[in-house]
């Protein structure tokens, strides 16, 4: 079986780069919690929206947040970048207040939302998904090298980050041959 | 109804979920075998939704038909994505995006069962 190994991952110097390398798999998670809640949301908003009314504008509220995380995580430019970051950070926020509720007060909540009792219902990656979403962007925009300090500075330019991926994480796999 | 497709569905998707992660984890980029074992799984789920839609037409309803209609939709539409997505990418993080198409995959045959507990999961 002589299948390819793996090139280098790209660098993170061209636009766009916030969905490649371990990107991809954040978007493509990003975008499936995109689709799963904002769906489940509009059923439920259109079919039987007294029922639990809280519950079902919050997972619409939550499905429009990761609608904006996947696009700007997709999109990669410096500014959508930034913008990943809020969404992110508004995410992080929405599960921990929203799970904190879930559990304090449940007679609100008489269905769950994506965020409910920390996203249990969903194997908690509502929970795990915007760490590693603030990971992965302060990761880009960080400088290799001394300097790593400088974040903000770097997050106004165009960002010439040149290995983001594994600068400090060389792969003993990548030299063997298949 | 027989309950054999979504049950072989469970099973092909997390057995490609686990060769997927070994793929990753080997730093191995998309290949053919990952590919193929994408399209017998997009054969199972269509072969899936066949098998609700003769349900539907045969006068069965579920709890909510708009959330089944929506899985209907979905289901065959997660190996198209995964692969799309994953063969932009030319590192192991192409296997990685299919990791969570197989686990998507055995997940949406537990909620579908949830939703129509007629198809025996």
């Amino acid at each position: 079986m002589s299948e390819p190994t793996a090139s280098p991952e790209p660098t993170a110097s061209q636009p766009g780069s916030a969905r490649t390398g371990p990107g991809r798999l954040l978007v493509a998670i990003y975008a499936l919690f995109a689709l799963s809640a904002s769906a489940r949301a509009g059923v439920q908003i259109a079919t039987k929206f007294h029922h639990a009314p809280v519950a079902y504008l919050l997972s619409a509220f939550a499905g429009l947040v990761y609608i904006l995380a996947t696009v700007t995580l997709a999109v990669g430019t410096p500014t959508a970048r930034r913008i990943a970051v809020v969404s992110c950070s508004v995410e992080l926020a929405g599960v921990l207040a929203v799970g904190t509720w879930s559990l304090a007060d449940p007679a609100t909540f008489p269905d769950a939302t994506v965020w409910s009792g920390y996203g249990s219902g969903y194997g908690f990656v509502p929970l795990v998904l915007p760490v590693f979403g603030l990971l992965w962007l302060r990761r880009l925009t960080r400088r290799p090298g001394p300097g790593q300090g400088a974040e903000d500075a770097v997050a106004d330019g165009p960002a010439r980050v040149t290995s983001p991926a594994d600068g400090h994480n060389p792969n003993p796999h990548r030299t063997r041959p298949g | 109804m027989n309950g054999a497709v979504p049950t072989t569905i469970i099973v092909a998707g997390l057995v490609l979920a686990g060769y997927a992660l070994l793929m990753t984890i080997r730093n191995r980029r998309m290949s053919v075998i990952l590919l193929g074992a994408l399209g017998v799984l997009e054969i199972l789920l269509l072969v899936e939704v066949g098998l609700i839609v003769a349900r539907l037409a045969s006068g069965g309803r579920p709890a909510s038909l708009p959330t089944l209609i929506g899985y209907l939709i979905a289901m065959p539409l997660v190996p198209l994505a995964a692969a799309f997505w994953g063969l932009l990418e030319r590192s192991r993080w192409g296997p990685a995006v299919i990791i969570v198409a197989g686990l998507v995959a055995a997940v949406l045959m537990v909620r579908l069962h949830q939703i129509w507990p007629v198809i025996h999961v």
